[in-house]
């Protein structure tokens, strides 16, 4: 894919689609996980709890049951070991259970009367003595001096004193971490595959877009035969290149309508006018006196410019109509400006009139040698036309990277504002003007059809301006029509 | 010299042909394709002059057919189009040319010397042209008259050269726009003759008998009698 105008593709659409998909997915995947975490974790919890409230039962059995004896303190402290050897949600590798549950047992003062666990009772009781513990319903415990939590469920005993047992909650966190860390993995992982796989759909999807503006663009002012690409799928983008190429038949259509009639005219017009100038020779042979051949060669004359009103009226009819037919071959503008300068310099000097000329150097282009010729000659003819005795003409020709700029000042009386607006319509001319008005009209129409511009302005010190520019289409159009249309420019002299 | 004349439009067929007979052609007519290749086949022609636009079929294809049936000798294209076909560009290429209706019948002639002579090119080019007492040195670019020298700038002295190869004959404004500035342009301001008016006053001084002569309203001859 050789696409002229390589946007980063941080620009392109394929990017920002899959940007928004993979964000969407990757949100609401989350959601899903969120709803799941909560889930097993609450489950988790519920099966702590089961066993604590079991296991306190049994335990608060035992307590009551067993004297208070010597042997009590072992008695309950044995059946909380064991106790301790169920524990649920515990995980295998794990070998001491005893830092994960605590037996602590008060007395109705509320002192420690036995504690089984790791260390010592002091921070767990100081930690139970915090907060409220309504019996039967298992609470959360920080205790200081321990990084995890414990889950903790409180028993009165008839006695009166209360015994609680705690579970360590560090299992159950440490499996919930995995959980996560597992999930956050295998979502990254997703995500970015998704993101991958939506990226390289669309970019292909929308290669093919691509594809259809870049053969579309292609596509230049008069030359309709190409057509956009299209594919054997049955999708929206297939759909579109059909809708496309249909649209182009339709236009190509009524083009090639209009180049029938201008055609059509043109031929029709001709053959008599060649009849009419081949009888006026004839006859202007015979003619002896001068008097006689007078007003055969005014004749003459007028249809010669009948003639090139006809050609150059139909040329701006095609033209504006983006229907003018181009013929391209390389030429050098620069080359062709200073021949032309030279073939107007001296009805210019006759007139007294300047003409400069400044050029950056050869610059090549391709375009239709006749219709540039003539272009150039317009503008040359204008200048002559319009231009009061005295004043002087400067022509500066640039070359841009891929444009040619050629700019025609002068310092005459400049365009009437009157005309100024409608300067390159057909018809218009100023009051005093003897042309029959096409001339700037046809200026535009090549530049139009050649995909440049020209532009009429006033300038402040005085005078008018022209600034033509054309595109030097040297890259593009490779083979097409080259092997016919090489027609060299400074044809032979003879 | 022999030359066939393939054009549909009755009133042209007549003027082409008087004024070629006139100019010493020896003319064969076909209003069609099909009468034009059989009379390719009768007879061998030396020049042709083909209309485009033929009732039966078009002029380029009959031009291609007739190439391939052995048929060498160059051609006029003679087309009432506004464009310029590709093929007739290639045409052009290979040698023919091609002129746009309406034309002087002087053109006309002055192209068909041109393919006449493009085709022979008979001795060597020459060195110098001479024209009564004017003198051309091509190889040193120096135009004399009389035994003076002319003061002439190069593009003068590739008119005057372009005037003198064709002495006695006449050439019109666009044939010297053509051959001289190599542009098929018309245009409507009168740059040409200001071009000949300045060659005259070089060429044609005071007590010398003029040489290039106006024919109003048709072009330019340089005398040669």
């Amino acid at each position: 894919m050789s696409s002229k105008t390589a946007k980063p593709v941080m620009h392109s659409a394929a990017w920002r689609i899959s940007l928004w998909a993979t964000l969407a997915f990757a949100c609401g995947t989350m959601v899903v996980f969120a709803f799941l975490h909560r889930f097993v974790s609450n489950d988790i919890q519920q099966r702590t709890d089961a066993w604590l409230a079991g296991e306190v039962e049994v335990l608060g059995d035992v307590a009551e049951h067993t004297p208070k004896d010597a042997l009590y303190d072992r008695v309950v402290s044995e059946v909380a070991e064991l106790a301790s050897e169920e524990v649920p949600n515990r995980l295998r590798s794990e070998g001491r259970a005893n830092d994960l549950v605590f037996f602590l047992q008060t007395d109705t003062k509320g002192a420690q009367a036995l504690w089984v666990g790791t260390g010592s009772g002091a921070p767990y009781l100081d930690a139970i003595r915090r907060q409220p513990f309504p019996p039967d319903e298992p609470q959360h415990l920080r205790v200081a001096g321990s990084d995890v939590p414990f889950r903790v469920v409180a028993a009165r005993i008839d006695d009166g004193s209360v015994i609680y047992l705690g579970l360590s909650e560090r299992d159950e966190l440490r499996v919930l971490r995995n959980l996560r860390l597992r999930f956050i993995t295998w979502w990254l992982l997703l995500v970015m595959l998704g993101f991958v796989i939506v990226f390289y759909t669309t970019r292909r999807m929308l290669s093919h877009v691509r594809d259809i503006t870049e053969a579309a663009s292609r596509i230049g002012h008069s030359d309709l035969n190409k057509r956009v690409p299209t594919s054997a799928r049955n999708d929206e983008v297939a759909h579109l290149a059909r809708t496309l190429n249909r649209m182009l038949d339709r236009i190509e259509n009524s083009m090639h309508q209009l180049h029938t009639i201008t055609d059509a005219l043109a031929h029709d017009l001709r053959s008599p006018l060649t009849a009419i100038r081949g009888k006026l020779e004839m006859s202007l042979s015979a003619a002896t006196h001068g008097e006689q051949a007078e007003p055969i060669v005014a004749v003459i004359d007028e249809l010669d410019r009948l003639t090139e009103f006809l050609n150059t009226s139909l040329d701006v009819a095609e033209g504006k109509a983006d229907a003018l037919r181009l013929s391209k071959s390389e030429i050098d503008l620069d080359e062709l400006l200073r021949g032309m300068a030279d073939l107007y310099e001296p009805s210019m000097s006759e007139k007294n009139l300047r003409v400069a000329l400044k050029s950056s150097g050869p610059l090549a282009m391709r375009a239709d040698a006749g219709l540039v010729h003539r272009m150039i000659s317009n503008l040359f003819d204008n200048e002559l036309k319009h231009l009061p005795a005295g004043c002087s003409v400067h022509m500066r020709l640039e070359a841009e990277q891929d444009q040619a700029r050629l700019s025609v000042e002068d310092d005459g009386p400049g365009f009437a504002p009157e005309i100024l607006p409608h300067l390159f319509e057909r018809r218009v001319k100023g009051r005093q003007s003897s042309g029959h008005g096409l001339g700037l009209a046809f200026v535009e129409a090549v530049a139009r059809a050649h995909g440049g511009s020209v532009t009429a302005s006033n300038r402040e010190e005085g005078g008018a301006r022209l600034i033509l520019t054309l595109p030097r289409g040297l890259a593009q159009e490779p083979a097409a029509t080259k092997d016919l249309a090489m027609l060299p420019v400074s044809a032979s002299r003879a | 010299m022999r030359l066939l004349l393939v054009e549909d439009e009755v009133e042209i067929q007549a003027l082409l042909r008087s004024g070629l007979e006139e100019a010493g052609y020896e003319v064969d007519v076909a209003g069609d394709a099909r009468q034009a290749e059989q009379l390719a086949m009768a007879s061998a022609h030396e020049i042709l002059i083909v209309d485009l636009g033929l009732p039966d079929r078009d002029g380029i294809s009959l031009i291609l057919s007739l190439r391939e049936m052995g048929v060498s000798a160059p051609v006029l294209i003679l087309s009432a189009r506004r464009s310029v076909d590709d093929r007739v560009r290639g045409l052009e290429q290979g040698g023919d040319d091609y002129l746009t209706k309406p034309f002087a019948m002087a053109e006309l002639l002055a192209r068909l010397r041109n393919l006449l002579k493009r085709n022979n090119p008979g001795v060597g080019e020459p060195t110098r042209l001479r024209v009564h007492d004017l003198e051309l040195d091509l190889l040193r670019r120096e135009a004399t008259r009389g035994g003076q020298t002319l003061q002439l700038t190069p593009q003068e002295f590739v008119l005057l050269e372009y005037l003198c190869r064709n002495a006695g004959r006449m050439v019109t404004r666009s044939m010297i726009l053509d051959k001289v500035w190599g542009m098929r342009i018309q245009p409507d301001t009168n740059v040409v003759d200001v071009h000949i008016y300045r060659l005259r006053g070089k060429v044609d001084g005071k007590g010398q008998q003029p040489l290039i002569r106006t024919l109003r309203g048709v072009g330019y001859v340089l005398k040669d009698r």
